[in-house]
């Protein structure tokens, strides 16, 4: 795999970050005011965002492959769920804290078998993994609900003020300000010496290990991040949407979520987000202009991404970038 | 900022309220992917109803706006659904195939002061999800239960129940099994399989080994039943003389050019067949035809989408335009009348549909497979349904 | 005794069906190196020209089989041309996504061409009904299956590994710049290894469709399935992808029989069983 490097702008640490906040709330607030109807479709696309998020960590970052990481997702919206329908905890903070445990439990369970494969033997048992989760949310509707969905969610108004309501905006901005926080976190996260470490093991893992690093746990560790950040995007999906199904514990969730990473590009954490706002609103957009034939559009859109975007969207714009900066320096 | 909030939560609220003229209706179904034909049924439906009865009630026009959801993804359904409302303006709220994409629609219903009618799906709780649904499909417990009846009154009296392992599978099973017992037969078995299966052969062999006189499926309809049915009579059950028993749901018209020779003989229950003999029917049936281009893509949620035109129609009539949910499903409970499919009413306590169950036979005539109605269970309501 | 006969003959049967199925993308994933998720849409597409010819043409069973073949190999080339070309080397998740994209994109057209009703391929006399071999009956078209599996496992064994295509076929996947200094025309070998791939997809969608029915979704339902086999039965490896749908098609036929309830949980357990105890498939090659 080759390098993928982050754009220069952003290299600039904690500056850096700052000014992606400011301009991702600049670009929150846009939404919010230009597009108020589409708000609950927005909520979703952050919670699959931190899926997204979630699986840069691994895969980006510390180049673990998976196809299944949608068990982590729907741990987080499961248990937030239960958690609500069937023990009446209705707080949504409560909630979505027991989505981000429940996640780090299920990535940390899932590492341990999806570290024993590499390459393709990985991706197998990432898929056997989120399968095996269908199966058992699927064997024990009593809790679940099966594949009805896990309904009876009702989430009490956020900090005892604001209502979840119909025009989605208290789980907009709950989504938003998780969003924000999750993503300042995670820069810190892989600027960290252990953020480093997980990129080295990426790189040559021989090397790593020959040098005393402890390999495995590592990418353990990282694995359970990966499955808090997952949970949250699940619980947050399981607080907004009120309901739990099957889908979200799905080969075909994880799969999308891979592609939405792979065509904003890995290991920048930009790539995650933009690739899956992009792909959604893409998907969104085609599937209300045809309803019937949206999915030859959208496959088509992928093929060309990755003929002429090899490194996603974000590394085509730093392409770009380098152009006219290389152009103006002339 | 402030002033910002409150013009955008104005602005959203004028989209809510009815305009004089043109009544927007939202339809959720699937329109691609594995159920795509069912979403053309959906649309079928309503082309049908408007080719017959056009396309305004008093002096407002009724306006469709489609919403593509593939496949059982709640949150995808809860953001169409109040993109609907919110962004487009729609008065009521229709469709729906899954049963999880409802129930993700219906907190919201109250709030937004919109009804919703319910064109397929068909677990018997919806209802109670909220005040304002409204069903003019059926639910499986409706359709499986006379089913027992049949079984013992063909003198059947030790069944095996095989079934995919989902809620609607569940549903079946569970309405067979307790009807059957009630009538004093005794199920020896109730086999419950993966989604996936796609080898059913085993299944088969278990079948033979359980000495049952009838098998009582459910299965997806498309190729999951195709392959249950091949092998069933691959296997040599069918030889046997073991008779298949279902719902409607696994032989429906569009799926019978495939399963045909296979499922001859075989014996379901159901709500609708499009050989209905009745002027109402032949009528839907041209009109429905017409738009898909092909009849054999017909099938019964389009009958669904159709009769819960009738009943939209009649909440604009009864509100006059004005958006008033409470108002508008408080007019049509108890209303009756006489859909393709025969005889209906609209259950005041429930909001479901009472209507015949029909027993039916696979059968070819004139070269074609159809759903060969031999019995009546007249004025069925849905037995699976519990008050809240 | 009769039940584990009984089992055992249903298992093998799934199994070789699996196998025709599946080789083809073991080939492309393992001589090619090549993550092509879009195998089962080649699948697709030989099983809706098998259907059409049978059904709409009232072609022979036989013709229409090498008709599906052949027009996939047909169209294997200038897709490997224009597309898959450009892809070789890359990294996987790069190919993942480009043949998934190019799934959707078949998906749709099948859709808007074929219609989103189920195809049955029509068989002929011969291979419909039961067959009796003394205990029990199993239906022809299986028994077919498993003799064109057999078939196609002796011949890709035999092309690969004593044929002069074979040698260059291996010494251009080990190292191409090598092969190309030394006459081996790489480009036209992984044209024709993409190719046969493809037709060996086809061929499998054809005889597999009594099992797995023709229908636009068929590319992304079985998807896992494949890639299971597989990574199971180590890429590239013909005997390890054989024994690996004979192992799996014995977990999923006496799982469905014994506890059809739990099917799945045997199925996926033993394959993180096998997968943790061999990382690179029962018979892959070491990386």
């Amino acid at each position: 795999m080759s390098q993928p490097r982050t754009l220069p702008l952003l290299k600039r640490g904690f500056l850096g970050d700052i000014i992606s906040l400011a301009v991702m709330i600049a670009i929150a607030v846009i939404c919010f005011h230009f597009m108020p109807s589409n708000l609950s479709f927005f909520t979703r696309i952050i919670a699959i965002m931190l899926l997204v998020l979630a699986i840069d960590l691994v895969t980006g970052f510390t180049g673990i492959a998976t196809l299944g990481h949608a068990a982590l997702y729907g741990a987080g919206a499961y248990a937030a769920g239960i958690a609500a329908a069937k023990f009446g905890i209705n707080d949504p903070i409560l909630m979505l804290l027991i989505g981000v445990v429940a996640g780090a439990i299920m990535g940390l369970i899932s590492s341990l078998v999806i570290l024993r494969g590499h390459g393709l033997s990985q991706l197998v048992l990432s898929i056997a993994v989120v399968q095996l989760a269908r199966e058992a949310a699927n064997k024990f509707s009593g809790w679940t609900g099966g594949s009805d969905g896990l309904s009876g969610i009702s989430p009490a108004p956020l900090f005892g003020t604001w209502r979840f309501d119909l025009w989605g905006r208290t789980s907009y901005w709950l989504a938003v300000v998780l969003l924000l926080v999750t993503f300042f976190l995670l820069r810190q996260l892989v600027r960290s010496p252990f953020g480093k470490l997980c990129q080295a093991i990426r790189q040559d893992p021989v090397r790593v290990r020959a040098m005393g690093a402890p390999v495995y746990l590592t990418q353990v560790k990282m694995y359970a991040i990966s499955g808090a950040v997952a949970g949250l995007g699940g619980a947050l999906s399981a607080v907004a949407t009120k309901v739990v199904g099957l889908d979200s514990l799905s080969f075909e969730l994880s799969a999308e979520a891979v592609v939405m990473l792979v065509l904003g590009g890995t290991a920048n954490l930009f790539g995650a987000m933009i690739g899956s706002g992009v792909f959604m609103w893409f998907e969104h957009t085609m599937a209300t202009i045809n309803p019937y034939h949206w999915l030859t559009i959208v496959g088509a859109l992928l093929v060309v991404v990755v003929l002429f975007a090899p490194r996603g969207l974000t590394g085509m714009a730093e392409t770009l970038y380098n152009r006219l900066i290389g152009g103006l320096r002339k | 900022m402030k002033y910002l909030l409150q013009v955008t939560a104005a602005v959203a609220l004028c989209a809510g309220v009815a305009h004089a003229d043109v009544i927007k209706v939202g339809v959720v179904g699937p329109f691609s992917g594995g159920a795509a034909l069912q979403g053309r049924n959906f649309q079928a439906g309503i082309e049908a109803y408007f080719a017959l009865h056009g396309k305004t009630v008093g002096e407002h026009e009724i306006e469709v706006i489609y919403r593509d959801l593939p496949a059982a993804d709640p949150g995808q359904s809860a953001a169409l659904t109040q993109e609907l409302i919110v962004g487009e303006g729609v008065q009521y709220l229709a469709g729906y195939y899954y049963t999880p994409d409802a129930m993700a629609a219906a907190p919201i219903l109250e709030e937004a002061n919109v009804p919703m009618v319910i064109f397929n799906a068909a677990t018997s709780a919806i209802v109670n999800a909220s005040p304002l649904v409204v069903r003019t499909s059926f639910t499986t417990f409706q359709t499986s239960t006379p089913m027992a009846t049949v079984a013992r009154e063909r003198g059947i009296s030790k069944a095996i129940t095989v079934v995919s392992d989902y809620g609607p599978g569940i549903d079946a099973e569970t309405a067979f099994v307790r009807a059957f017992g009630a009538a004093g037969g005794e199920t020896v078995q109730s086999v419950r399989m993966p989604m996936t299966t796609v080898d059913f052969s085993p299944i088969m062999q278990r079948i033979k080994d359980s000495g049952a006189e009838a098998v009582f499926a459910f299965l997806p309809a498309g190729p999951q039943t195709l392959g249950f049915m091949t092998a069933f009579v691959e296997n040599g059950l069918k030889d046997a003389g073991v008779q298949l028993l279902a719902p409607g749901d696994l032989t429906q018209e569009s799926d019978l050019p495939v399963l045909g020779p296979n499922a001859a003989g075989m014996l379901t229950t159901f709500h609708y067949a499009v050989s209905h003999n009745s002027p109402e029917n032949i009528a839907f049936i041209e009109a429905a035809s017409n738009w898909l281009g092909n009849p054999d893509e017909l099938s019964f949620p389009a009958v669904g989408a159709y009769d819960g035109m009738t009943v939209i129609a009649r909440m604009i009539e009864a509100t006059d335009g004005r958006q008033d949910a409470a108002a508008a499903v408080e007019a049509v409970k108890g209303m009756e009348w006489i859909s393709p499919r025969g005889p209906v009413s609209i259950n005041p306590e429930n909001r479901h549909l009472t209507q015949n169950i029909y027993l039916r036979e696979v059968a070819e005539v004139e070269g074609k497979w159809i759903n060969h109605e031999l019995q009546v269970f007249e004025n069925q309501g849905d037995p699976g349904w519990v008050a809240p | 005794m009769q039940t584990i006969l009984s089992i055992g003959v249903d298992a093998f049967a799934y199994g070789m069906v699996l196998f025709v199925i599946s080789i083809g993308l073991s080939v492309t994933m393992g001589l090619m190196k090549f993550a092509n998720l879009a195998h089962g849409a080649f699948a697709m597409i030989g099983g809706y020209v098998a259907s059409y010819a049978t059904q709409a043409l009232g072609w022979h069973f036989g013709f229409a089989l090498l008709a599906a073949v052949a027009a996939c190999m047909v169209l294997a080339v200038p897709l490997e041309r224009f597309l898959y070309r450009r892809f070789y080397g890359a990294s996987e998740l790069r190919q993942v996504l480009m043949t998934i994209g190019l799934t959707f994109m078949i998906i749709g057209i099948a859709n808007w061409l074929m219609g989103p009703t189920l195809k049955t391929i029509a068989l002929p006399p011969a291979l419909q009904g039961p067959v009796d071999i003394g205990f029990r009956s199993v239906p022809a078209h299986k028994i077919f299956a498993a003799v064109v599996g057999l078939l196609v496992a002796i011949g890709l064994w035999l092309l690969i590994e004593r044929t002069f295509f074979g040698v260059k076929l291996r010494a251009a996947v080990d190292d191409a710049p090598m092969a190309e200094a030394l006459g081996i025309r790489t480009k036209i070998v992984y044209a024709i290894s993409f190719s046969i791939a493809i037709g060996l997809a086809a061929l499998g969608g054809v005889v597999g469709a009594q099992l797995l029915p023709i229908e636009p979704q068929y590319a992304l339902h079985h998807m896992v399935t494949f890639l299971v086999v597989v990574s199971v039965g180590g890429a590239g490896s013909i005997g390890g992808a054989l024994a690996a749908c004979l192992i799996l098609g014995t977990v999923k036929t006496t799982g469905s029989y014994l506890m059809p309830e739990f099917g799945n949980f045997f199925f996926y357990l033993a394959v993180i069983a096998i997968v943790a105890v061999f990382p690179n498939g029962l018979m892959g090659r070491a990386k």
